[in-house]
């Protein structure tokens, strides 16, 4: 399989949703595919509609982000959630990066997460 | 008509409630006109032969709404502009608490300005609550006290598409010499409003929903100025040797100068109305939005919050799908732009959805059948893939 090596190009929006969130837009270098998809399946959830008239995804991931986009589009909208901006505002950059390594990236990320989630449990006090 | 823009994907257009588009072809040669031209407006310029944009449109708009005089007609930003001046000034001017009324189907124009004020202790606030999505003068009368001065209430939800019975209402407290401001945002333009016949303290319009203007003018018709303190003041091009802003009409209210191009479109806008027919943009309106109920009622899944409304609005939600993924959907893949969210009514949907918003449609003059099953294709797709 290619990995794919997506860049972020520019921000095109920002906004704070009506539950808090921060919203961006993201213009990417290439189109996303399927495989980004498989890839964002091991860190949550992933909601894949392709009988629509372009296929259309969403990805879950609980007290970090979502994010919506259609395979085959370069743009995507990517809601931080509210109470940890700080924490969770590279998120998205790492999944991009780390997708680029292949399975050696899922183990990778899956370590970063975990000392994002410890400090945002840390600012839960759980 | 599916209508071009720059990218050049067709695009259909149904968030109509929030600004009307397209305008007429009148509103846009009106425009370019009155930029073409210098600006005339009288004790402003001592030069003749171009359109007084101001006071043509004040005498369009009392003829349109049945009231006057022309003067009694002020031009604000939009309906939130208007709202803000109007109510701050009645309570700068009341000069001591006293309790208000509103709504739950209130837009945020409304709710913000007088929850504000309730927080600072200058109104006391009762909200009443809609059955069968509207308010009626029984509810409001069931919250009147010896205190209460102000009743603020919309003419037509904008989440629910319903039209409050204002008459009986605005009669009730006009005899009880309670003041009443009605929000027409989403009234004007798309059904008659005879103010001659409904004893409004005032009415509050938005020059860029169904009065075809551009963004960036609205207005309200004031039946008492005396009852709304000066709140801004400023150059009139009137009584310049005064230091203070003149009480006349429309100065009172009017400083600095106009939004002409603003001006110049809603008369335009006012006048295509009146080529056209009211009554036949209501019936268009009418129709186009019972074709799309009986095609989404086609479709498994979906939740219509306003089976029978009177204004060309539906809001409704698909099971399984949260309102801004099938916005996202809809705009992204089909090109069709709708609204989805709270509307800023988060009381109304409080109600319907638990505030979590619905997916709102709203069509205008200008949609068409076709954009109508367009839609419906689309919507019914996004149901169907939310399913399976």
């Amino acid at each position: 399989m290619r990995w794919q090596r997506v860049r972020i190009v520019k921000s095109v929006q920002t906004k704070v949703c009506v539950d808090g969130s921060l919203m961006k837009e993201y213009v990417l270098d290439e189109p996303l595919t399927e495989g980004f998809l498989k890839f964002l399946e091991q860190f949550g959830t992933v909601r894949y509609l392709d009988n629509l008239k372009k296929p259309y995804f969403s990805f879950e991931k609980e007290q970090f982000i979502s994010i919506k986009g259609f395979v085959g589009d370069e743009s995507v909208e990517v809601r931080y959630k509210n109470e940890f901006h700080d924490i969770i505002l590279d998120y998205f950059h790492l999944l991009l990066y780390y997708h680029r390594e292949g399975v050696s990236g899922i183990e990778r990320l899956k370590g970063i997460e975990e000392s994002m989630k410890e400090k945002i449990e840390i600012r839960l006090g759980t | 008509m599916n209508h071009m823009i720059s990218d050049p994907t067709p695009v259909v257009y149904l968030n109509n409630a929030a600004t009307t588009w397209p305008k007429p072809p009148q509103v846009l040669e009106e425009v370019a006109a009155c930029l073409r031209l210098p600006v005339h407006e009288a004790g402003r310029t001592t030069g003749t032969g171009s359109t007084d944009y101001p006071s043509a449109a004040r005498e369009a708009l009392a003829a349109f709404f049945h009231a006057g005089p022309p003067e009694h007609f002020v031009f604000t930003q939009n309906a939130t502009d208007s709202l803000n001046l109007l109510i701050h000034g009645f309570v700068k001017k009341t000069g001591k608490p006293f309790h208000t009324i509103t709504t739950e189907l209130e837009h945020n124009s409304v709710l913000r300005p007088l929850t504000t004020l309730e927080h600072d202790g200058a109104i006391s606030l009762s909200v009443v609550p809609f059955t069968d999505n509207t308010v009626r003068l029984a509810a409001i009368k069931k919250v009147i006290c010896p205190e209460t001065r102000l009743v603020v209430m919309t003419h037509g939800s904008n989440v629910l598409g319903s039209v409050q019975d204002i008459k009986p209402i605005a009669e009730y407290l006009h005899a009880n010499d309670i003041f009443f401001i009605v929000d027409g945002a989403q009234t004007a333009g798309h059904i008659p409003v005879d103010l001659a016949d409904i004893p409004v303290g005032a009415y509050v319009f938005t020059g860029h929903k169904a009065l075809f203007g551009i963004p960036g003018i609205g207005g309200f018709f004031i039946s008492e100025p005396d009852a709304i303190a000066i709140t801004r003041q400023g150059g009139t091009g009137t009584d310049s040797r005064t230091l203070t802003q003149p009480s006349g009409m429309p100065e009172r209210f009017e400083t600095g100068t106009h939004n002409y191009l603003g001006i110049a479109s809603l008369y335009a806008g006012i006048r295509f109305i009146n080529t056209v027919g009211i009554s036949d943009i209501e019936r268009t309106g009418r129709d186009l939005t019972d074709r799309f109920i009986r095609e989404l009622k086609r479709t498994k899944g979906i939740t219509i919050y306003n089976e029978k409304p009177e204004l060309p609005v539906v809001s409704f939600d698909i099971a399984g799908i949260d309102n801004q993924e099938v916005g996202f959907i809809l705009g992204r893949a089909y090109n069709i732009i709708m609204r989805t969210g709270l509307h800023c009514a988060p009381l109304v949907h409080r109600r319907i959805d638990g505030g979590n918003g619905c997916v709102r449609a709203s069509f205008s003059y200008f949609t068409t059948i076709e954009e109508i099953e367009t839609a419906s294709a689309a919507i019914r797709e996004v149901a169907e893939s939310a399913h399976r």
